[in-house]
């Protein structure tokens, strides 16, 4: 136990004191907290430019008077010169547009054509393409003797409010798409560590072999011990980069959180986003967060040490980066297969038939129960599942321990999967 | 101190090790010959628990080798390197706790050899900073930081320049002196006369002789003199000449005596030519011993 601690101390302290990692663990957080107060910052000044458009409008069978038609800062008016002349006023000032209507029926604008200065954004002309149809919709309205209120009197209003029956029988709230986002993010995060960090055991194991350092370090350590010490080790790292994220990036955002809700910067565009943000925060709130973490972990931790005690076996076994190829494709796959299988439940039955079985297979489960955890997944599946990678995950390590004692003193030819099996079955 | 007693190790169905005996004794400096593929690194990697044998036991102080010997064990193997990436410093550290060495006698033994072979300085520069020269003098302080009672060196000087195998040959014999045993493997006979007590050939898995190096050569004496004359004088027909050849002056010829040819007859003949400035008898190097067991052309005489 005391070698595992020894060699665990040395994986460990050599990867956090890695110039790399300490710039990967404060820039990530401080690059999403930067992007996040980006996306806020032009959500609320809108980044748009203020300035009046003026849109000269033409329709031959449409009697709409042009000032009718003015929002925000479109101004109508209504097309005197000849179009021409309009046009080429167009290529002087970028914020004058030429709207023409000329279909008989104008409830169909096929042939409608709106030519624009430069000054006009994709969105300034869906914003025009919107209000047009809006308006000319008034005027079907009004000719076919449909009143404003008659029509809003028609109008269904609100949304059905949908609660949740959890298993205790208690309401809550529903959040679907709240649920489902935080689902692919925890799985993305499982398999992204699970890539980087099991592929990090595995150069650590091969540094060691190609190195010639093995043989040394076995002499005063079982191949075990060392194997366990480096999964172990690379294991707390992923954990301390992952908790120092979490912890940054909260501290990050609240900050930004606390300058945004300064008094002087509340305007009508902040209050509505502040609304949606509290809807989301008290979205989150609903959420079974100790549930939910909990699972993470669970499969974090079991997911990487499953993968990371393959990748180390691979590491002991082949001699050079270019032989890591053939073992890799195979290993790697039923993960890939697992995020993909992730992304299609998340959005459609996260409880359903095709969740629940590939959260029974240990290659696949870690993944497909992070997408699944904020469903309220059964306890009795959670267990099971965590059951089964636990055994795996002990097998697993069995097995490449196995191949681990025999690949790293083996040098020379490039392993093949019957080598591999040999070495099982031989010690 | 540690005794092989009838060892066996095989992979797959190929013995590499054919009932193995060895008995080395406190303190010596005993050397591990053979040519490449006879089996000597599958004896030392057994001997420095990285592996274990098939059949047969290995006793250290008469007690089973186990992982509890590991701390009194040093083992440099052929195949050897050090973390590119970590201090000179923090390496030796690791190696020394892995030995079960606490941190700060470890941190105290790290810098008293680092002082002793002049690398002080380079205590916090990173391995792949170093010459291969000081590389190799950072390895041989990380086998023996621990003060192992046994040491193992498989092929210690392949690598080293001139300079530093002396280095590595005075360290050998300071620990001698120091009461470790060490048990050394090569293909260099110089460095077997210079440092072993003992010595054992291994030969396709089989020990095929041991013994001290001065018993071994007059094992091998095979009835050859050296007699060396003043001057060039023809020997009768029926002496067999090995060898001859000519010094400023000195005329020296190795004679082998046939079955029924008496060392006194050879003597008398080189006296009564009034030439004659000495007479020895000649025995093997052990180059010649070594060459004589391994080549396949020979019988070996065991």
């Amino acid at each position: 136990m005391k070698n595992i601690w020894v060699v665990l101390k040395k994986e460990y302290l050599t990867r956090i004191r890695n110039k790399t990692f300490i710039v990967m663990t404060f820039l990530a957080p401080i690059l999403v907290a930067l992007f996040y107060a980006g996306a806020i910052y032009f959500a609320v000044n809108g980044g748009d430019d203020n300035a009046q458009k003026d849109i000269y409008f033409e329709a031959e069978y449409w009697e709409a008077n042009p000032s009718d038609l003015n929002f925000d800062n479109f101004k109508f008016h209504q097309a005197t010169n000849a179009t021409e002349a309009i046009l080429k006023n167009i290529d002087e000032n970028p914020n004058i547009a030429w709207l023409h209507i000329e279909d008989q029926d104008i409830r169909f604008l096929d042939s409608a054509e709106l030519v624009t200065g430069s000054g006009f954004s994709v969105k300034h002309v869906s914003q025009i393409d919107g209000h047009i149809k809006n308006k000319i919709h008034e005027t079907l309205l009004q000719k076919n003797g449909i009143s404003e209120t008659t029509l809003e009197s028609t109008q269904v209003q609100g949304e059905i409010t949908t609660f949740e029956l959890d298993d205790k029988g208690d309401v809550t709230g529903n959040n679907a798409g709240l649920k489902s986002i935080i689902g692919f993010i925890l799985a993305f995060v499982i398999y992204m560590f699970i890539f980087i960090y099991g592929s990090m055991v595995m150069r650590s194991a091969m540094e060691e072999k190609t190195n010639r350092i093995v043989e040394v370090i076995v002499s005063s350590v079982k191949p075990f011990q060392l194997m366990m010490g480096k999964i172990l080790g690379v294991a707390l790292v992923g954990l301390s980069q992952f908790i120092a994220w979490v912890l940054l990036t909260t501290g990050f955002l609240t900050v930004i959180g606390q300058l945004l809700k300064q008094p002087q910067n509340l305007n009508e565009a902040t209050v509505t986003k502040g609304k949606e943000a509290i809807e989301i925060l008290q979205g989150l709130h609903a959420l079974p967060i100790g549930e939910i973490l909990t699972i993470f972990v669970l499969f974090f931790l079991g997911g990487y040490l499953l993968y990371s005690s393959i990748f180390a076996a691979i590491g002991s076994a082949v001699n050079q980066e270019t032989d890591v190829q053939q073992f890799m494709l195979p290993v790697s796959l039923p993960l890939v297969f697992g995020f993909i299988i992730a992304q299609s439940v998340v959005f459609q039955a996260p409880n359903g038939h095709l969740a629940q079985v590939f959260s029974m297979i240990p290659l696949t489960s870690p993944v497909v129960m992070a997408v699944r955890a904020p469903f309220d997944v059964p306890i009795s599946e959670v267990v099971g599942s965590f059951l089964i990678l636990v055994i795996t995950f002990l097998a697993m390590v069995w097995v490449s321990g196995k191949i681990y004692r025999i690949g790293i003193l083996m040098y020379g030819k490039k392993p093949s999967w019957k080598d591999l099996f040999k070495w099982i079955r031989q010690s | 101190m540690l005794k092989v007693q009838h060892v066996y190790k095989y992979f797959d169905s190929v013995c590499v090790n054919d009932d193995i005996s060895l008995d080395l004794k406190s303190g010596e400096i005993f050397g591990l010959l053979g040519p490449n593929g006879a089996g000597k690194t599958t004896l030392m990697r057994m001997l420095a628990t990285v592996t274990t044998p098939d059949r047969g036991e290995i006793l250290l102080q008469n007690e089973p080798l186990s992982p509890n010997h590991i701390p009194m064990i040093g083992y440099m193997p052929e195949e050897r390197g050090l973390y590119r990436k970590m201090t000179v410093v923090d390496q030796l550290l690791y190696f020394a706790e892995l030995k079960g060495l606490n941190r700060p006698s470890a941190k105290e033994e790290v810098k008293k050899w680092m002082k002793r072979l002049d690398i002080i300085d380079w205590a916090d520069k990173k391995m792949e900073e170093l010459s291969k020269g000081m590389a190799q003098k950072i390895q041989f302080i990380s086998t023996i930081l621990h003060r192992p009672q046994f040491l193992i060196l498989d092929e210690p000087f392949s690598g080293f320049d001139p300079v530093n195998a002396d280095l590595i040959k005075d360290l050998i014999l300071d620990l001698k002196n120091e009461g470790t045993t060490i048990l050394f493997s090569t293909h260099r006979m110089d460095n077997v006369e210079e440092l072993c007590d003992r010595l054992a050939i291994i030969h396709e898995g089989k020990k095929i002789l041991d013994g001290k190096i001065y018993d071994v050569r007059r094992d091998f004496f095979d009835n050859e003199y050296d007699v060396v004359l003043s001057e060039n004088i023809k020997f009768p027909d029926h002496y067999q000449i090995s060898s001859s050849q000519e010094d400023h002056g000195k005329w020296t010829t190795r004679i082998k005596l046939t079955e029924e040819q008496s060392y006194k007859d050879l003597m008398d003949f080189s006296y009564n030519t009034g030439k004659l400035l000495g007479i020895w008898e000649y025995l093997p190097t052990m180059h010649e011993v070594f060459v004589s067991q391994v080549s396949p052309s020979k019988p070996s005489k065991s």
